[in-house]
């Protein structure tokens, strides 16, 4: 709490607070109690000056008497939130009667409070004060609240800038590393073509994070676009497999697609589901031990209309009490990968909100033995 | 593919320049040409007369959606493919309309540009069974 808009106590003084009663002799009673205070004011006699000089004197608080020619002070209230909704100052019910029925309806149409009369002027001020103070904090919050949305879709626009601006001189650095790694510029000895590889990689992972970033940055800004094509999950999963099978080996890991019952072809956005389905399985070959097999199952449940796939893998599971923070963007868990691989702690934040773009599920389990499961699940159109 | 055509490389980012070029060499004898701005462009088209060009979107001095419709204006079969990146998905529309022939992600790996190269110049040329340049104007 280092912020002071957080703690402190609001000053209150040349408040505004609009007072309304047809009564002339209490409305000159209160307004001496409140311009004594310090408060600002504004008066009226009617229901009907009350929504004019409501418009006008934007008060902080409303003081509003029940019995009035015209329209009551009750409808009054009704009227002044419906016009002004959540911004609307509170309203504090002036009544002769404290009778439980009227303060009810007081309540009911949205005054926070009443006074009775005849006034006592130390009550009087300990009301407003204390609902003043909470309109207050009201406003402070949701000025935090305004600042803090405003804080985070620059930070978003940055990152979406910051990322595109860096991707193409990436792009340009792992591309022409290519060139020289492939010798298109002639042969290279060991020692150049080592360091070529090294540059290839670092310009190829950093590429990837930058992606990632970018990624984040998008779905952030709610601009998440899903492009809905009809796809066969099958050949999807079965594409990522065979691209992720040429890493794995590397490992001496194995991939295993088993799909176990056949899914019809649905509206899916091929691209963002491939990613997911990418990410699940770099993750499983990422924290693999070599030597183990990662396997992928697909089925779907044609009474309940949902089709899933899970990728289960060999490695040392999710650490008891870690899995809050699997899904968050930027969170890393106590496990490294076990090449020695680069983790952005992006990946799963990103696969999580492709699917619920989708409509669907993604959760993790430890499996009974060893190593986890991530499992995607997916409505089918009736 | 053997291509032996002149391309005419734009782009305001010399890095992007190099690495397109020597994916454009890879193609055949291809003779690359470069401009920084749309601008360039143009003056180079109308001294070389290049059998295809390459247009970046974002370009200070002319961007690339103005040197295309320039181009179409100048030329109306001169074979244009943009540049683009991720933040200049939404002009591939509009380049599309205004007669580009193609788009070309600049930051995916070399394999993809050069498909998309290939399968444009195939598409557009009549190279016949691997000889002539493209048809001279």
């Amino acid at each position: 709490m280092d912020d002071p808009r957080l703690t402190m106590t609001p000053f209150l003084g040349g408040r505004r607070i609009l007072v309304i009663d047809d009564d002339r002799l209490n409305l000159r009673i209160l307004s001496g109690i409140l311009k004594g205070a310090g408060y600002a004011l504004a008066e009226g006699d009617s229901g009907e000056r009350a929504l004019e000089q409501y418009e006008t004197f934007r008060p902080n608080l409303v003081l509003l008497d029940v019995m009035m020619p015209g329209i009551d002070g009750f409808e009054t209230c009704r009227r002044l939130k419906k016009t002004y909704g959540a911004d609307c100052a509170p309203v504090i019910f002036i009544t002769a009667k404290n009778e439980s029925d009227d303060v009810v309806e007081g309540l009911d149409a949205g005054g926070v409070d009443y006074l009775p009369k005849p006034f006592k002027p130390k009550e009087v001020l300990a009301r407003i004060r204390s609902h003043l103070a909470n309109q207050a904090l009201v406003e402070q919050q949701k000025h935090l609240v305004a600042q803090l949305s405003a804080a985070n879709s620059s930070k978003n626009k940055f990152l979406g800038m910051a990322a595109h601006d860096l991707r193409n001189p990436l792009a340009s650095i792992r591309g022409l590393a290519e060139f020289l790694r492939d010798g298109a510029v002639g042969p290279l000895s060991a020692d150049q073509l080592d360091l070529i590889q090294t540059i290839h990689g670092a310009s190829q992972s950093m590429l990837e994070l930058v992606n990632e970033l970018l990624d984040v940055a998008t779905i952030e800004s709610g601009e998440l676009k899903i492009h809905l094509e009809g796809h066969n999950l099958a050949d999807l999963i079965a594409k990522s497999v065979a691209l992720t099978n040429m890493e794995a080996s590397k490992k001496q890991t194995r991939v295993d697609f088993i799909p176990t019952a056949p899914v019809p072809t649905f509206a899916l956005d091929g691209a963002k589901m491939r990613q997911v389905v990418d990410n699940l399985l770099s993750n499983a070959v990422k924290y693999s031990p070599p030597g183990s097999t990662i396997t992928v199952t697909l089925g779907a449940d044609l009474v309940a209309r949902t089709c899933s796939f899970a990728v289960q893998d060999q490695g040392p599971g999710i650490p008891e009490g870690e899995r809050d923070k699997l899904f968050k963007d930027f969170s890393r868990l106590s496990v490294r990968p076990t090449g020695g691989e680069k983790s952005t702690g992006l990946g799963l934040a990103i696969c999580r909100k492709i699917v619920e773009a989708h409509g669907g599920t993604v959760v993790a389990n430890n499996l009974p033995t060893r190593g986890c499961e991530f499992r995607v699940t997916l409505s089918l159109p009736a | 593919m053997n291509f032996n055509g002149t391309v005419l490389l734009t782009d305001d980012e010399p890095h992007i320049r190099k690495f397109v070029g020597l994916i454009l060499k890879q193609l055949g004898d291809v003779r690359v040409l470069e401009a920084s701005n749309g601008q360039e462009a143009l003056e180079v088209y109308k001294r070389e007369n290049p059998d295809l060009v390459l247009l970046d979107v974002n370009m200070p001095v002319m961007e690339g959606l103005e040197a295309l419709r320039l181009l179409k204006e100048l030329d109306p079969n001169c074979v244009v493919i943009m540049l683009t990146s991720i933040m200049t998905r939404a002009s591939i529309e509009t380049a599309l309309e205004l007669g580009a022939a193609n788009y070309i992600r600049k930051d995916t790996p070399k394999e993809e540009i050069a498909k998309a190269l290939t399968e444009t110049i195939d598409a557009c040329f009549d190279l016949g069974p691997d000889t002539a340049p493209p048809a001279a104007p």
